[in-house]
């Protein structure tokens, strides 16, 4: 076991050298991969540039116009969609240059013309490369190029709709953003593009529901993903034949890889932070237009207990967290099955005091524990149900009668035992600590069978079905990616981001689960030191 | 290849980790100590040779035949027809294997904690859902073992940590009173029914991604069941002395005897717990290696529509074979020890030979052609 140890531990750590090899070659790839190449004289060919380096991406718009003054001259804005102010680029650039500049009666030099006295803006600057272009349109400004001038003029044109954005109402978080993804296309897009400023973000739009011809946009990270995953997606979202989408969920039941399973292979969120945070590490995600929901693909099971804020708190909480939700995970779904199994099959396994006042508590129920454990569930389910159908104002109102008034009531009319009432509301609370809704219902789902198991063959029957249940999981795929990963194939460098999360500090690698052909996360590999407390222990 | 799937090579470790451990850690201690007495925490140790060298000649065969399983290639060993009838010896060994593995799994349920329900309704249930894991192919039964050894090992040491109050080292005392002719006696039923299981290598290796590492994963399992085998001989030679050779289930008695703070008891559960989740994976792997093989055996292309009919089959036979327990550890003990020797060190040694000399004819055709 000791040698096993030490070879995995020099094994990782001989990976560990190789990627800081690796990080310092790869350092300011911007640079590396479009050089330091200037602005070309050529207008055509700098928007054929601009074309190869956005890869073709809908949001990407460039206008060609002309500009009269003297002689006819070709130019060109650039800008992203929905990141703009368009009303301040309709009135202070495209206006002036297309009808004021027919008037100006000047001699000077175009360029200086342009910028001297016709675009009236006031955040400007003028720029010489190629990459300077990119970053500027990525940061929500617009780009003016002109023909036969070998440089740009970025005009700061920043302006995002901000009204229209809601906080998401599924995933919301304590410490992090409060953005929710849009219901609009675009708008969702631009707020992806916000968050990651690289034009390596390939954006693929398709028509998805031959009449309903439902805007879809596959959006990836170029050099960072693995080819085989969006290859994948692109072939399962082409088969697509249905006549209407109308949400996330039609193509992720579409492109999934087994139907015949509780648990979802794709991730849906409403959250653009987790979006890019997904895209990052080599994963795939799909917007739908009419959808505040976006899907991540490929999804590994660990990740529906992640939420949002697990990277954004210290990583002594997030992984509190994530074990006080991994518990919740099994109460939710093994709790009321215990119960069962232990009042009806081993009351010998229940410390005798509690025993006796759990009898006592049973003693006026005139039913087994498996009708009363089936009894309660599912009037909470009824209840969980009606809340969520219910006009906002009501739904507390009939939260409190249900479970207050009518638990206390059945309590004392002797229908159910007290611990049974404890038992249920556990469940259902532990169940809402889920942060993935579409998780937590397949655990709502599962555990009726487990409840019936443990009223066949009592605790020898749950874990029959936990077998059952393991093999299921471990033969799950999501994109050819194995869906208990990094557990089963183990992975120990994953291990980093599983049920612990380690510092970002020593996360520099991205997971290896998603074959990203970019592994390197961060540059820096840190040895653990503070660099920075050497500075303020003098005083 | 009717097996698509690919395990690395740690999970094959894992699988046999827990298909051998599983019944060694409740019927081991008690048979080394019939023959070995106080010096049976030797046995394993001198037992463990045989696992080293099972996991040896099915490697050099496995070389030999690199994308074959066992029943494949001992007709190219020994010729089409009597190769047919080694292979159809082989299946129906595993078949009885897996029949008193199922009896052994149903007894020890009913006899310990489900006395009153039904011995078909015990083991049936357990084979079908291991039935589901083997449908899912080799990949699944690996994930499945990398899935419960993690949890199976932190329980197995805190049952043995929780012991180390209770422990009485003069047990062990007098050391080698009769020599190590005792011990190395003790060494033969774990070196025949245990250790001789690792043979269920020969259809793992086949399917193992990582080509170097495949001896060395095999020979660390190996090394793991002895530690663990050392482990449970010591804890129960410890505890119960001489006294642990009549006890059926002596680390079932072992765990009963912790109490801590009158609040931790009962631990004897979790020992179940342990126990019936090595045997998932020990149950599911010799079905799944019994249905690859007669699918192989056939030359069908898939194993799958074997899997009901072999977990009937087996069901059955696991109420045929034996009437009561105590036959089935006397079938162990004696006629089963020259049997499981035969078949898993005797005749794949001499494969081997065999395959070894027919390589070297070929060699020596192939050069006087040349």
């Amino acid at each position: 076991m000791m040698q096993m140890g030490k070879r995995l531990f020099r094994k990782s750590f001989k990976r560990k050298q190789k990627q800081q090899e690796v990080a310092e070659h790869a350092e300011n790839k911007m640079e590396e991969r479009y050089g330091d190449e200037g602005i070309s004289s050529n207008l055509q060919e700098n928007i054929d540039f601009l074309h190869e380096a956005f890869g073709k991406a809908p949001d990407i718009i460039i206008r060609q116009f002309v500009i009269k003054h003297r002689e006819e001259r070709k130019a060109a804005i650039v800008f992203i969609d929905e990141m703009v102010d368009k009303d301040l680029i309709n009135r202070n650039i495209l206006r002036p240059l297309m009808i004021d500049s027919e008037k100006v009666t000047s001699t000077d030099d175009l360029w200086d013309l342009v910028t001297e006295r016709l675009v009236s803006a006031g955040e400007t600057k003028n720029v010489l490369k190629k990459t300077e272009i990119l970053t500027g349109v990525l940061a929500g400004d617009t780009v003016l190029l002109i023909d036969q001038y070998e440089q740009g003029y970025v005009v700061g044109t920043k302006g995002w709709a901000t009204k229209s954005i809601s906080e998401p109402r599924s995933e919301s978080v304590v410490r992090g953003s409060r953005e929710g993804l849009s219901e609009t296309i675009v708008l969702s897009l631009a707020m992806i593009r916000r968050r990651v400023k690289d034009p390596d973000l390939r954006v693929c739009t398709y028509e998805l529901g031959k009449r309903t011809k439902t805007c879809v946009n596959l959006l990836y990270m170029d050099g960072l993903i693995d080819p085989q995953i969006v290859m994948e997606v692109e072939q399962r979202l082409k088969r697509i034949q249905i006549d209407g989408v109308l949400e996330s969920g039609y193509v992720e039941e579409l492109i999934q890889d087994q139907t015949w399973t509780p648990f979802s292979q794709l991730q849906n969120t409403e959250r653009p932070d987790t979006v890019v945070a997904h895209l990052l590490e080599g994963k795939v995600a799909i917007l739908i237009d009419g959808s505040p929901h976006a899907l991540i693909a490929p999804a590994i099971f660990t990740q529906f207990y992640f939420s949002a804020e697990d990277y954004y708190e210290r990583f002594w909480i997030a992984t509190f967290l994530r074990i006080v939700r991994l518990i919740s995970f099994f109460m939710a779904l093994l709790l009321p099955a215990f119960y069962i199994a232990l009042v009806s099959f081993h009351p010998e396994m229940i410390p005798s005091h509690l025993a006796i006042s759990m009898a006592a508590g049973r003693a006026t129920v005139p039913f087994s524990a498996i009708l009363e454990a089936l009894m309660m569930e599912l009037s909470v389910e009824i209840l969980r149900e009606a809340s969520v159908r219910l006009p906002g104002p009501i739904g507390p109102t009939i939260g409190i009668v249900g479970a207050l008034v009518i638990g206390d009531a059945a309590v004392t009319a002797g229908l159910v035992s007290p611990a049974m009432v404890i038992v249920v509301g556990l469940t259902t609370i532990s169940s809402y600590a889920n942060p993935s809704y579409s998780a937590a219902i397949s655990v709502r789902l599962l555990r009726f069978p487990f409840m019936i198991a443990a009223s066949v063959l009592g605790l020898y029957g749950i874990m029959l079905l936990f077998f059952l249940l393991c093999a299921h999981l471990v033969q799950l795929r999501s994109f050819g990616v194995p869906y208990m990963a990094p557990y089963a194939p183990f992975n120990l460098t994953d291990l980093k981001d599983s049920l612990f999360r380690a510092s970002w500090k020593y996360m520099n690698m991205r997971p290896v689960t998603f074959k990203p052909q970019d592994r390197q996360r961060q540059t820096l590999v840190h040895k653990g030191k503070d660099e920075n407390s050497h500075e303020t222990s003098g005083r | 290849m009717i097996e698509r799937g690919k395990i690395s090579a740690l999970q094959m470790a894992m699988i046999l980790h827990s298909t051998i451990a599983a019944t060694a850690l409740l019927a081991m201690p008690s048979v080394t100590m019939k023959y070995a007495h106080q010096d049976m925490w030797l046995s394993p140790i001198w037992a463990s040779l045989g696992g080293f060298l099972i996991v040896w000649i099915t490697f050099q065969l496995h070389k030999f035949y690199p994308k074959e399983s066992f029943i494949e290639y001992v007709p190219r060993i020994i010729g089409r027809f009597l190769g047919s009838i080694f292979a159809f010896l082989y299946l129906f060994f595993y078949w009885i294997i897996l029949g008193d593995i199922v009896r052994e799994y149903g007894e020890f349920l009913i006899t310990n904690f489900l006395a009153h329900t039904p011995y078909s309704v015990i083991s049936g249930s357990m084979l079908l859902v291991c039935a589901y894991a083997v449908r899912g192919g080799v990949e699944v039964i690996g994930r499945s073992a990398q899935f419960f050894v993690p949890i199976v090992m932190p329980l197995f040491l805190i049952v043995l940590l929780l012991l180390i109050p209770d422990l009485k080292p003069q047990n062990m005392l007098p050391m080698f009173e009769h020599g190590l002719k005792p011990s190395l006696i003790g060494a033969i039923p774990p070196l025949s029914a245990f250790y001789g299981e690792f043979f269920l290598i020969s259809f793992l290796y086949p399917y193992v991604s990582d080509k170097q590492n495949k001896l060395r994963w095999g020979i660390y399992s190996v090394l793991s069941v002895v530690w663990t085998m050392l482990l449970v001989s010591f804890s129960t030679l410890l505890i119960f002395g001489k006294v642990g050779a009549h006890l059926t289930y002596p680390l079932i008695g072992v765990a009963r005897y912790i109490s801590l703070a009158d609040f931790l008891e009962h631990l004897e559960s979790i020992v179940a717990a342990i126990w019936v989740l090595s045997m998932f994976i020990k149950m599911t792997m010799i079905y799944y290696a019994l249905s690859l093989g007669t699918a192989q055996w056939l030359k069908l292309t898939d194993y799958r529509p074997l899997i009901f009919p072999i977990g009937i089959l087996s069901l059955v036979l696991s109420i045929w074979t034996v009437p009561n327990l105590q036959v089935l550890s006397q079938f162990i003990n004696s006629t089963g020890t020259i049997y499981f020797l035969l078949m898993q060190y005797l005749i794949p040694l001499l494969l081997l030979i065999v395959a070894y000399f027919r390589r070297k004819q070929n060699q020596k055709k192939v050069a006087e052609q040349a």
